[in-house]
């Protein structure tokens, strides 16, 4: 263990399975997902069997505080009369929080901190992008590489510039989330690594900080998926409302 | 609630710019090089590539960071409301 922090990043199939040729076999990142899912539905079937009343119980209370913050960014950023996009930035929120939080468990494992997890969202929510921007504007929408107002002469330069930095758009979002959470485990690693490997007098220093890093971590996973949703509310309303 | 909602605002932010910077750069020098292999005009797209990613990480940043949110804007609003009165 003390060997390799990145060791527990690695993924090795649990279940072998193969559907015609095309290898599905089950690993403990799946197993997370699916737990991930469970405790986002979970809870919110649990809050909402309870049956809602008028002076809220404490899993009321959270759902409702929670719920009434992402619409609030839904609002901002894409506009109040366009809430039909709230169910869908409400999952993307919870389901990453909830993935986010599972993988602080010890023995457990962080399952946006692959790439491809993380890649995936982010060209899901490029092109989703895409679609609506097409949709609503038609080929108006190429309109989105021209901001308003700039001289004449720069034309040229910043279409290639605004190209970039639209295409720059999925990556930086699937970067920061996987970056973010890889980095954070990482760091418990080695300092979980040095608390081992050391005499005990010296390795309680490392264990401390674990626990503090721990908290951090906690704060990370709640910024994190955070931000991918305030992301993925401003790329959806920037589509709509063309700058 | 005003104070928590300023310091997640600016931790967001803080936590958005940086990597929106390199992704943008590393996406230009991406794309120069495609180009590059493609034309087969080696090194010059790439060098150019890496220029405008660059322009366009700054662009990104600074369209971030000069964009206020409608809900702070409304109290900057008010607070200057009340200074006139």
């Amino acid at each position: 263990m003390a060997a390799n922090p990145l060791h527990h990043f690695e993924l090795h199939p649990i279940v072998h399975l193969s559907v015609a040729g095309v290898d599905l076999s089950l690993n403990k990142g799946i197993f997370i997902m699916w737990a991930g899912l469970a405790v986002t539905f979970g809870l919110f079937l649990l809050v909402g069997k309870s049956g809602l009343r008028l002076v809220p119980t404490k899993g009321q209370s959270i759902a409702e505080i929670s719920l009434l913050f992402l619409r609030g960014l839904v609002d901002d950023f894409i506009g109040k009369e366009e809430r039909k996009f709230f169910p869908f930035v409400a999952a993307l929120f919870f389901f990453i929080l909830s993935c986010n939080i599972i993988g602080l468990i010890p023995g457990s494992y962080t399952f946006t901190s692959q790439l491809v997890v993380t890649g995936t969202f982010a060209l899901f929510i490029f092109l989703m992008t895409l679609v609506i921007g097409f949709g609503r504007h038609g080929l108006r929408f190429f309109g989105i590489l021209l901001p308003a107002g700039i001289p004449k002469i720069l034309i040229p330069m910043m279409i290639p510039i605004e190209i970039i930095s639209m295409l720059a758009r999925p990556f930086s979002l699937a970067v920061r989330l996987f970056a973010n959470m890889t980095a954070g485990h990482t760091i418990l690693a080695v300092l979980f690594g040095m608390a081992v490997s050391l005499p005990w007098y010296i390795g309680v220093m490392p264990f401390g900080f674990t626990i503090a890093i721990n908290g951090l971590e906690l704060m990370v996973a709640f910024i994190q998926a955070y931000i991918f949703t305030t992301l993925t509310c401003f790329y959806i309303g920037d589509v709509i409302k063309m700058h | 609630m005003n104070k928590g909602n300023d310091f997640r605002q600016g931790l967001g932010m803080a936590m958005r710019v940086g990597v929106e910077m390199m992704v943008a750069t590393l996406m230009g020098a991406l794309m120069g090089f495609a180009l590059d292999e493609y034309l087969d005009t080696r090194p010059w797209l790439l060098l150019v590539g890496v220029l405008l990613g660059g322009a366009a990480g700054c662009l990104t940043v600074y369209r971030t960071v000069t964009s206020i949110p409608p809900a702070e804007a409304d109290d900057e609003h008010n607070r200057e409301d009340k200074k006139d009165i």
